[in-house]
């Protein structure tokens, strides 16, 4: 195959990428790339070695290499070739991609469609802005995690993890495990950041203490940290004077959030949502820019994989049609609004014509509540968490009860009843 | 335990030491610098904003103080010399804005005072500054708050990089014969009749000349000697560096004289501090930021730059200054031979350290002279340093020729900056010995996720490279491991 005759090219091979890519093939696209910057296909799946994955998407209970070698063994079967430790580092409007590789040196291309599928990276210390020293022992969760899992390396033996992400928890778990000491996960917000299985299965069971409303106000040690002071905050999450603990430890985790990698797709002049940090897409998933589609965690962050394959396969499968077809798509015409309680929605426009899949996160909290689309569907659920994503499938016939010229449905999650 | 011998001894391998030692190698002379950390810079060099000309701001300094004249002799050093360091320079220009009219009198002030000094003082190179209106400010930067109605535009202005700008005159000094010994701290001075014996870590050194160029350690090196014959304060600001993505917000350094600053740096990130000021605020060698500081630097730059915002901020750190004695000039540094102990030459330059470091380098050279040492040219001294690859600033057919000729340049380490294999690996040729000193040299880790992605990567290459296994691989020396151990091996430890 040459670059010059490729109809869809996937950027990142993570889980996203790979669904996307084989997808893309398989709705018919003959000549799919997909480019990497590691050595291999899989992206962060080598590293969570932790079980948890494909519950959704296969019916078992995976870990996130055996998930991952799943697709992997696809996309060798269905022929979508890889083009390993290339980085794309340009992307224009027009389509054209620039990267690097040891072994063709520059390339550069222009595929019929566009996959983003780059995933997210973590926030650091630096965008937390922690007050202190700088010492070295400061580490995101996911890069300890990569030590941890990949590299064959523990960072230390006392370890206070800040933030209650999924990947902080799991991190709480694994180095437990490994013989570290977990001394505390401190959270800012009154609940933890990931999913209850993992608050669970990761700091009860392993008996690691949970310190809510709380913050690390300072890093101390010159050289490696020596110690973190903790405090707890108020209702806007200032620390209160006088309410500061230290504790010794040689390691700080940080897993207070990921943020999509968005910097091709800015690049290209992709417009993104100020409150996802990924592309604005509609229901195909294609960005504002023709031609270019987005799924998983570059578009949004997921907190199951599961969701992150159908997402990202949505992406491959519209990625292959653009291509095949080759003539501009418009982008939906219905603008999905947040309301009431809830902090985001993907897609942000749609067609009305087919079957779509609202994902969505509330901003807080709350029990026993009602989501409005508009009005023309309203779904109750029990309880629903800023960490736990919401999926509220919207059939094409129930769109059929939209009033013509329609430009905007706003959705909401209201407390039932009121009483 | 060695012995050397040397004639001159620069002790610091911050901006001011690397500057002496490379005006030095100019002649023939047996020069030695050490330093105690890992790497060069490290100490407050590291601290200081990215500014390189001080122009208008030192306008308010008294004209018979030392320091106002090695700022305004440094001015037309800077661009040749980064030039033949091979480092990038960028004029961008000041604006000191005004709010009001009655903040027009200082601008007005400076002007005289500029016209006054030129020629006299200042060089006749360093160009005028002059005052701009409202709509000129609007019309060069349209982001800036609306309330100010004119400013001082000093086209001086320039920025670089203050720790590529002193590892590279440590390389061309080495390059010309100065003896360059690190992890070398200096313990205990014995003054004799014409020579110094040094006790060192590494062993001793006896030496004719000793130049304190210690930065923060100064006055702790100069009490060794008994020369310490001045009284010096550190001052403690903040500092924080922003998102690329946000870099174009504003084009010229903007500040006022009490809100600090908010400028373009020379990798086109922005860059916000709060002046330091006169409070007397940290203790020696704390280099630790602070929650009151920061959030007055923020408040301060919104106040300038309403669109920056705390959610850009990539890093930030403290701004230190050592200042001399308060109550007589803050500003005025130290830059002579000790009253007490000949052949002891103090050199603290304190603020503006960065732009006058090449107006010291040049005056050590007659302080020494002046101090009976004999100076002879080094006919083979180089001026030149070769540039550090830097491969996001070349073209694609340039990347082309240079991933043909090494491959290990098409191998991108770290995303956030572009930085690749090809230019670590250099690095570490060219001396870097930690994970710090690879990040000052070719910037992976230095982006928006702040090696998040390349540090396993940069620490893997960094460990072969150097020969050691990856739990020896250290952030900037001594203990500072990020990964203390292997794989079970705690759990070993337990049984």
């Amino acid at each position: 195959m040459k670059l010059q005759d490729v109809d869809v090219a996937v950027i990142g091979a993570g889980p996203a990428g790979m669904a996307a890519a084989i997808k893309a093939k398989e709705a018919g696209a003959e000549n799919v790339v997909i480019m990497e910057r590691a050595e291999e296909l899989g992206g962060l799946l080598h590293q969570c070695v932790h079980n948890g994955f494909g519950l959704l998407y296969f019916n078992q209970d995976l870990t996130g290499p055996e998930y991952g070698h799943r697709f992997i063994e696809k996309v060798m079967d269905t022929g979508v070739k890889p083009l390993l430790e290339t980085m794309v580092v340009r992307l224009t409007e027009d389509r054209q991609i620039g990267a690097v590789n040891i072994r063709e040196g520059y390339i550069t291309f222009k595929p019929k469609s566009i996959v983003l599928a780059m995933g997210c990276r973590e926030r650091s210390r630096g965008a937390l802005n922690i007050p202190g020293t700088r010492p070295a022992g400061v580490l995101t969760a996911g890069t300890a995690q990569r030590y941890v899992n990949v590299e064959g390396f523990v960072p230390g033996k006392k370890i206070v993890i800040l933030g209650s992400g999924d990947i902080g928890m799991i991190m709480a778990r694994r180095l437990t495990l490994e013989g570290a000491h977990v001394e505390a996960v401190v959270e800012i917000l009154p609940y933890i950041g990931g999913l209850i299985r993992n608050e669970v299965q990761c700091l009860h069971d392993f008996e690691i203490p949970l310190f809510l409303e709380h913050t690390v106000t300072r890093i101390h040690g010159e050289e490696r940290v020596r110690a973190v002071t903790i405090a707890k905050v108020d209702g806007r999450r200032n620390p209160i004077a006088g309410t500061e603990r230290t504790i010794a430890c040689d390691t700080l985790l940080l897993s207070v959030g990921l943020i999509p990698e968005n910097e091709l797709s800015v690049m290209a002049g992709i417009r993104l949502d100020p409150v996802t940090g990924g592309a604005l897409v509609d229901e195909m998933r294609q960005t504002t820019v023709s031609g270019v589609f987005a799924g998983g965690n570059v578009l949004h962050v997921h907190d199951l994989v599961d969701n992150v394959s159908w997402e990202s396969e949505l992406a491959g499968e519209s990625a292959a049609k653009f291509a095949l077809e080759e003539k501009p798509q418009k982008q939906g015409e219905i603008s999905i609004k947040a309301g009431t309680n809830i902090r985001y929605i993907v897609p942000q426009t749609i067609s009305g014509q087919r079957d779509v899949t609202l994902y969505m996160r509330v901003t807080e909290p709350e029990e026993m509540v009602r989501i409005k689309v508009g009005d023309i569907m309203t779904k109750g659920i029990r309880a629903v968490k800023p960490s736990e994503m919401l999926k509220i499938e919207l059939p094409a016939e129930t769109l059929k009860k939209l009033k013509d010229g329609t430009k905007e449905i706003i959705v909401d999650c209201e407390k039932r009843g009121g009483k | 335990m060695s012995q050397i011998e040397t004639e001159v001894l620069i002790v610091g391998g911050g901006i001011a030491g690397t500057a002496i030692a490379r005006e030095l190698s100019r002649y023939k002379v047996d020069a030695t610098l050490v330093e105690k950390g890992v790497d060069f810079g490290q100490g407050i060099t590291k601290c200081s904003s990215t500014m390189m000309c001080q122009g208008s701001n030192t306008l308010e300094f008294r004209s018979e103080y030392h320091n106002s004249r090695l700022v305004w002799a440094g001015m037309p050093l800077m661009a040749p010399l980064c030039q033949e360091l091979n480092i990038p320079l960028k004029r961008i220009g000041s604006l000191e804005l005004i709010k009001n009219q009655a903040g027009m009198r200082r601008p007005e002030k400076m002007i005289r005072r500029f016209n006054e000094y030129r020629g006299k003082y200042i060089p006749p190179e360093v160009e005028p500054i002059q005052l701009i209106d409202r709509e000129t400010l609007r019309s060069w930067e349209p982001n800036l708050n609306k309330q100010f109605i004119g400013a001082l535009y000093d086209p001086n202005i320039a920025v670089n990089d203050p720790v590529r700008l002193t590892i590279a005159l440590a390389e061309n000094a080495r390059q010309n014969g100065v003896n360059i010994l690190l992890e070398t701290e200096v313990l205990g001075i014995s003054a004799g009749i014409d020579t110094f014996d040094v006790q060192t870590n590494n062993g001793s050194i006896r030496c004719r000349y000793i130049i304190n160029a210690a930065g923060e350690y100064i006055g702790k090196l100069a009490q060794m000697a008994n020369a310490d014959d001045f009284a010096l304060y550190p001052v403690k600001s903040y500092q924080a560096v922003l998102d690329k993505k946000i870099g174009g917000l504003i084009n010229h350094m903007v500040f006022t004289t009490e809100n600090g600053m908010v400028s373009p740096t020379i990798h086109g990130n922005l860059f916000f501090g709060i002046s330091p000021g006169t409070q007397r605020l940290g203790k020696a060698h704390d280099h630790s930021t602070d929650q009151k500081l920061a959030d007055a630097a923020m408040k301060h730059a919104q106040e300038l730059v309403p669109d920056v915002s705390a959610k850009d901020i990539i890093n930030s750190f403290v701004g230190f200054i050592v200042f001399r004695n308060f109550e007589i000039g803050w500003h005025e540094c130290t830059v002579g031979v000790s009253r007490w102990v000949p052949r002891f030459i103090n050199a603290s330059i304190g603020f503006p350290g960065i732009c006058a470091a090449p107006a010291v380098a040049k005056e050590m050279v007659e302080i020494l002279t002046k101090n009976g040492l004999r100076l002879e040219e080094n006919p083979e001294f180089n001026p030149y340093r070769e540039a550090m690859p830097d491969f996001s600033e070349l073209s694609d057919e340039e990347k082309k020729k240079l991933i043909a000729q090494d491959p290990r340049y098409g191998h991108v380490v770290c995303r956030c900056e572009t930085v690749t294999e090809g230019e670590i690996v250099e690095a570490v040729k060219r001396g870097a010995r930690t994970l710090d000193g690879v990040k000052f040299r070719c910037r992976p880790g230095m982006g928006r996720c702040q090696g998040g992605f390349c540090g396993p990567r940069v620490t893997k290459i960094l460990a072969r490279e150097l020969g050691v296994p990856e739990t020896e691989v250290t952030k900037k020396g001594g203990e500072s491991r990020n990964l203390i151990y292997k794989s079970k091996e705690l759990l070993e430890a337990q049984q």
